[in-house]
């Protein structure tokens, strides 16, 4: 079941469609009684908004945008609902879409509502997610809780580097599409004013994999801020600097759990 | 910022880190039985930790003048714009290139007489460049045949972080605002300049050049020199000889290249190393130059060769020995070294700085494109 929040609908056909589960979003734990306090994705949604905001600063027609689904699947939260509306209200974040689902038929919401990326900080619903066709992202705290003036994405390169044989799996194809999505937000900005930073890191193989890597990217449009070909080097001080929200590594390979 | 050496990357629920991927790395080949002999096989780089890590800024390995002229003159956008389009164009050598050749060829050695072992020179290139010129330096590296397969194009971040979290043993840029820092968090580094001209150097063995006070050892003589005069600071040395005088930035790079010389000495390679190291000071034989060689002994280091120029220009002197490079906290020195043919790098440490501040903002490069 869907909730429309009907001052903040987005443009369907051009709107991009991110949907984080409220989990994420508003801490369990030490609350004020009307309102959550702030969990992880708190800052990674804030910083949706403002690319949002940047680009209705250059074109108040502007279609494309993020719109913003916020799933609950906790049942604990789910009958705190209107807490959780209010919640948003409070910090002033911008959810065109509040949706209350079982985790059972989670990823038939996400379908029904044309999820382009799905953020959730349980392994379990990513991977649902992903194998139903859904391009997924798991939130750690490594990641997603820097507060950042830019939204920061980083592409996890191994995994863009296309197989040789195969069929396309449809997690993959809904990566390609969100990414070409991406560049063409970016090509609303130039490089110095962009609320939008992409970077790119590789760790299995050598300048070559980076190199396919970047050509896959430009080949869909992507700009490619950042990039780090690591040879297998540790990933840690990339993600201490970089400070993804978070990251992609474009639904290849599947997940065995 | 911590290292995590031990992390795990997940996304979207997989193990990042595990061997599922079917992306075959070049050296993979290996484990499946080929001979070392085989031309086709990579060999895989050390992990940072096991590794001498030599990390080079792109202006210093490679020549891009004209690319920092269109810069300067029409911006980024253009800048940008013109490298896209020689993407296939590969640039031709920088002053480092010659130096990180050289190392390469120590790696090819130690790697005959030490196949297992990880203690070898690793080359990692980090740029201020954004990804978009990353391309061309990827072919620029393919077309020169370079062992570089680590780099970080930080898009205009500053590279400290990553300096930091990859051991880096030394770093060289032309960016004098970025040696400083990374002379600051305690890593070895030096600003590298382009000479004229540069002389040709020796393909199969390492010649690393230091100057002695700031750059091997602190500047505490420095100042004695500064404030007294030539003479007052011989006499000054001659009484403190057996006092060690403190390290300087420097001393640890020396002393990494003191052990790979050891591990050529232990397999009876001493007439025949591949890496040489020499000072050149001026400190006098006669007087001032005792407590040096005091004072690397007492640390336990060698060096090859000790050139005691008592105040002479060391020029003449480095275009006799042809080092791959040379250390130099003066400017004096450094171009001195530079005009006769020498890649001469310029190490903004200690006394020296003060005095000649105006001189290092007339000579020096500015900063690269961010």
């Amino acid at each position: 079941m869907c909730w429309f929040s009907f001052s903040l609908q987005k443009d369907a056909d051009h709107a991009v469609v991110i949907a984080v589960t409220s989990r994420a979003v508003f801490g369990s734990g030490a609350d004020d009684d009307e309102v959550y306090g702030e969990g992880l994705a708190f800052p990674l949604l804030q910083a949706l908004q403002r690319v949002n905001e940047h680009l209705l600063m250059n074109n108040p027609a502007e279609l494309l945008l993020f719109d913003i689904v916020l799933l609950t699947t906790d049942s604990q939260q789910q009958q705190q609902s209107p807490r959780i509306i209010s919640s948003t209200r409070h910090y002033g974040l911008e959810v065109g879409r509040f949706c209350f689902s079982s985790e059972e038929d989670f990823v038939e919401n996400l379908l029904k509502n044309n999820v382009q990326l799905f953020l959730s900080t349980d392994r379990n619903e990513a991977s649902q997610a992903t194998q139903r066709g859904v391009l997924s992202a798991l939130l750690d705290h490594q990641t997603a809780s820097c507060p950042s003036e830019q939204l920061k994405v980083l592409f996890f390169g191994d995994a863009v580097i296309q197989p040789d044989t195969g069929p396309t799996p449809p997690s993959r194809q809904a990566a390609r599409s969100f990414s070409a999505q991406l560049g063409e937000m970016q090509r609303r900005f130039t490089m110095s004013d962009s609320p939008l930073s992409i970077g790119l890191v590789t760790w299995r193989g050598g300048r070559d994999s980076c190199a396919d890597a970047l050509h896959t990217l430009r080949s869909r449009g992507v700009r490619v801020d950042e990039a780090y070909c690591l040879a297998e080097a540790p990933w840690g001080p990339i993600l201490s600097v970089f400070r993804p929200h978070f990251l992609l590594s474009d639904g290849f390979g599947g997940l065995e759990g | 910022m911590s290292l995590n050496n031990g992390q795990t990357l997940t996304v979207s629920g997989q193990d990042m880190t595990k061997n599922g991927s079917s992306n075959r790395a070049p050296w993979d080949d290996a484990r499946t039985g080929l001979k070392p002999s085989t031309p086709t096989r990579k060999p895989k780089p050390p992990k940072p930790e096991n590794a001498i890590t030599i990390v080079v800024s792109s202006r210093v390995l490679f020549n891009m003048e004209k690319e920092q002229q269109i810069y300067k003159q029409h911006g980024m956008e253009e800048y940008i714009k013109y490298q896209v389009e020689h993407e296939t164009e590969p640039f031709s050598p920088g002053p480092a290139f010659s130096f990180i050749k050289a190392l390469e060829a120590v790696n090819t050695r130690l790697r005959e007489l030490y196949p297992e072992s990880e203690e070898l020179f690793d080359v990692v290139l980090m740029t201020n460049n954004h990804a978009y010129v990353g391309l061309r330096l990827i072919n620029t590296i393919n077309h020169h045949q370079l062992f570089i397969e680590r780099f970080c194009m930080t898009g205009g971040n500053s590279p400290i972080g990553y300096l930091k979290a990859y051991h880096t043993n030394l770093y060289l840029s032309a960016d004098p605002v970025k040696v400083r820092e990374a002379l600051e968090e305690g890593i070895a580094a030096a600003i590298m300049f382009t000479p004229e001209k540069m002389k040709e150097v020796s393909e199969t063995q390492l010649r690393v050049a230091f100057d002695g006070d700031a750059v091997l050892f602190s500047d505490e003589s420095e100042r004695i020199y500064k404030a007294h005069g030539l003479d007052k600071f011989f006499e000054h040395e001659k009484t403190h000889e057996n006092k060690p005088l403190d390290h300087g930035p420097l001393k640890g790079f020396l002393e990494v290249l003191g052990k790979l010389q050891k591990k050529f000495y232990d397999k009876g390679q001493r007439m025949d190393c591949p890496i040489r190291t020499y000072l050149v000071t001026a400190r006098s034989a006669a007087s001032s130059g005792a407590r040096a060689l005091k004072t690397l002994r007492s640390w336990g280091l060698e060096i090859d060769e000790a050139l005691f120029l008592a105040g002479a220009s060391k020029g003449p002197m480095l275009e006799k020995i042809r080092p791959h490079i040379f250390f130099d906290d003066q400017m004096f020195h450094v171009e001195g070294a530079a005009e006769m043919g020498t890649v001469a790098c310029h190490v903004p440490y200690g006394e020296a700085q003060r005095v000649t501040k105006k001189a290092i903002k007339d000579k020096e490069i500015s900063s690269a494109p961010k």
